[in-house]
C-alpha cells in the first residue's frame, strides 16, 4: 500500500499525457486495439506522444524507432542503478521490474531505497504495476473520448510532477555534490529542451552528474591534497 | 505495418529498461561508475521537473509556468525542507496551488 500511495500523485499527474495518448492515436487513425496495445506494450509517455506524432506525419520506420532509442535511453541510466539490486532476484522478478521500469517507478524507488536503507523489490514492483494500470485506464478513456479531448493541459496536473519530484530530492540540500548535481542538471535541461526535445532530459541529468562527481572528487581528494 | 511499429517501439523501451538487468553482461560496476550514479536521481528528477516550471525560448529568453507553479514549487521546496514526509509535501502544495489557479480562474469569471 505504501508503494501505492507514493506512486499515485504522479500516476494522478500523468493522467492527462494517458488521455492524450490513446485520443491522438484514435485522431490519427490507429484501430482501438492498436492505440491500447502501444500503452501496454511501449509504456512510455514520451515515447508513445513522439511516436503516433511521427506516424501522423507519415515518418518512416527509421526515424520513429530512433526517437524512441533517444527518448527512452534515460531508462538505461534506471538500469544501472538498479542492476546491483537485481542481479540477485530470480528471473521471474527481474523481467516485470524491467518491463515496469518508468521514470516514476525509479523516483518513488529511489526514495523508498534511501529512506529505508534497502532496495525493495515488491515495493519497485507495485508502485510500478500501479503506474502502468492508471496509464493504460488514462489510455483507455482517451480511446473512449476520441476527439473530445481538449484543454486537458489547461487543469495543472503536471504541477504534481513537480511537488513530488521536489519533495524527492529537496531532503539532501546540505550534500553540496548534490545541490551541485540539481542546479547543473535544471539549467541544462531548461536551455536544452527547445534544442534537443528528444534528448534533453538525459544529457541534462549526465552533465549534473558528471558535475556532482567533480564537486565531490574534489572533496575527497581535499585532505591528500594538503601539506 | 502499424502493428510491426508498436512491436518494434516495445522491444526498444524493453531493452533500455531490462539491459543492465541481464547476468550475461559481464559489467562489473567499478566504485567511480557507482560514485556518478549516486547522483543520478536528483539530477534526472530535476531534469524533468524544471522545464515544467520554467521554459527557455531563444528569443524570448526565460518565463516561468505562471504565479501558481512559482508559489506551489516554492512552497514545495520549503515544507520538504521543514521535513515533512513527501505526501504531505505534495497534498499541502497541490490545494495551495489548485486553490490558487482556480480560484483566481473564479474571481476573473464573476461579472
Amino acid at each position: 500500500m505504501r508503494a501505492v500511495s507514493a506512486v499515485l500523485p504522479l500516476a494522478i499527474a500523468v493522467i492527462p499525457w494517458g488521455i492524450l495518448t490513446g485520443a491522438l492515436g484514435m485522431q490519427i487513425g490507429l484501430s482501438p486495439w492498436q492505440a491500447q496495445a502501444m500503452s501496454l506494450l511501449v509504456f512510455g509517455g514520451a515515447a508513445q506522444l513522439s511516436g503516433l506524432t511521427l506516424i501522423a506525419g507519415g515518418a518512416g520506420l527509421p526515424a520513429i524507432l530512433g526517437s524512441t532509442a533517444v527518448i527512452s535511453s534515460r531508462h538505461l541510466l534506471y538500469s544501472m542503478v538498479f542492476r546491483q539490486h537485481m542481479l540477485t532476484q530470480p528471473w521471474y522478478r527481474r523481467w516485470p521490474t524491467a518491463f515496469f521500469l518508468t521514470d516514476e517507478m525509479f523516483a518513488v524507488s529511489e526514495a523508498q531505497t534511501r529512506s529505508s536503507g534497502r532496495f525493495s523489490s515488491g515495493f519497485a514492483l507495485v508502485a510500478g504495476f500501479t503506474f502502468w494500470v492508471i496509464w493504460n485506464l488514462a489510455t483507455l478513456a482517451g480511446i473512449l473520448l476520441g476527439e473530445g479531448v481538449e484543454n486537458l493541459d489547461q487543469l495543472g496536473l503536471d504541477f504534481a510532477i513537480i511537488a513530488t519530484f521536489v519533495a524527492m530530492t529537496f531532503d539532501n540540500l546540505k550534500n553540496r555534490p548534490v545541490v551541485v548535481a540539481m542546479l547543473v542538471s535544471g539549467s541544462a535541461a531548461v536551455l536544452l529542451k527547445p534544442y534537443l526535445s528528444d534528448s534533453y532530459i538525459i544529457i541534462a541529468a549526465l552533465l549534473g552528474m558528471l558535475a556532482a562527481y567533480t564537486v565531490s572528487s574534489d572533496a575527497v581528494s581535499e585532505p591528500e591534497a594538503g601539506p | 505495418m502499424i502493428w510491426l511499429t508498436i512491436a518494434l517501439m516495445a522491444v526498444i523501451t524493453f531493452s533500455n529498461r531490462a539491459l543492465f538487468f541481464a547476468r550475461s553482461i559481464r559489467y562489473q560496476m567499478g566504485a567511480r561508475v557507482r560514485r556518478l550514479l549516486t547522483y543520478s536521481s536528483y539530477a534526472i528528477l530535476t531534469a524533468i521537473w524544471a522545464p515544467i516550471l520554467l521554459r527557455f525560448s531563444p528569443q524570448y529568453g526565460i518565463s516561468h509556468a505562471g504565479a501558481d507553479y512559482l508559489v506551489g514549487t516554492v512552497l514545495a521546496m520549503s515544507l520538504t525542507m521543514l521535513r515533512l514526509p513527501t505526501l504531505a509535501v505534495v497534498l499541502i502544495s497541490a490545494a495551495v496551488f489548485f486553490a490558487i489557479r482556480f480560484g483566481a480562474f473564479f474571481c476573473a469569471s464573476i461579472p
